[in-house]
């Protein structure tokens, strides 16, 4: 059981890498879709793009899971309850 | 002077005619408080997510609007005693976007379908 573990962590330290010869601080860390440039307006009329950021039940998914910066995160929250409110979602 | 977002939903079973009377209802309301109607939109019939007041089903019809606060105040009001409406929504907006459209494309789709 031990070993399958390890095994396991060295896995997923090998994917995290740039490279072999990079160390295990390189991480790839993934940029917030939302701030990019040319990226798309957050707003409560525009379902099909809050609808990526919410499971099938209808909540909301943490931004540790969609890589949302904090800005971005709070205007989600807020455009999905008025979305909420006018029953478009 | 502020910049406001306005959309109300009206209940499905109501005639095209009506739907006029109530969008000239509100335009001539917006005008009578000192307001500015910039734009109106006309999102159709949606399926509504719950069901609100025994409907499943909606008009959606959006203004934008330029006026005090006042003029919401006065709108909300009167929107509230409206047995023809179900909801309404004011959002405080800075600035106008006039070219989006979210829900004018699922229109000319089923248009092209029709057309097909």
């Amino acid at each position: 059981m031990k070993r399958k573990s390890s095994d396991r962590k060295n896995k997923q330290a090998t994917f995290n890498k740039l490279s072999l010869f990079h160390g295990n601080r390189y991480k790839f860390k993934r940029r917030c879709p939302l701030s990019v440039k040319g990226a798309p307006i957050v707003d409560y009329k525009n379902i099909n793009l809050l609808k990526k950021y919410m499971s099938e039940n209808g909540k909301m998914l943490p931004s540790r899971i969609t890589n949302v910066s904090q800005k971005k995160q709070r205007q989600l929250s807020l455009s999905i309850k008025r979305a909420r409110n006018l029953a478009l979602l | 002077m502020n910049y406001y977002e306005h959309t109300i939903i009206v209940r499905q079973d109501i005639s095209p005619i009506q739907m006029n009377q109530i969008i000239d209802k509100y335009t001539k309301l917006i005008e009578k408080n000192d307001g500015k109607l910039i734009q109106t939109q006309k999102w159709g019939l949606l399926n509504l997510s719950y069901i609100i007041k025994k409907n499943r089903k909606g008009n959606y019809i959006h203004f934008k609007i330029e006026g005090s606060g006042e003029l919401i105040r006065e709108l909300e009001k009167n929107e509230k005693i409206d047995k023809n409406l179900l909801k309404y929504l004011s959002v405080k907006v800075q600035k106008h976007d006039l070219e989006s459209n979210y829900f004018e494309r699922k229109d000319k789709q089923i248009e092209k379908e029709k057309t097909k």
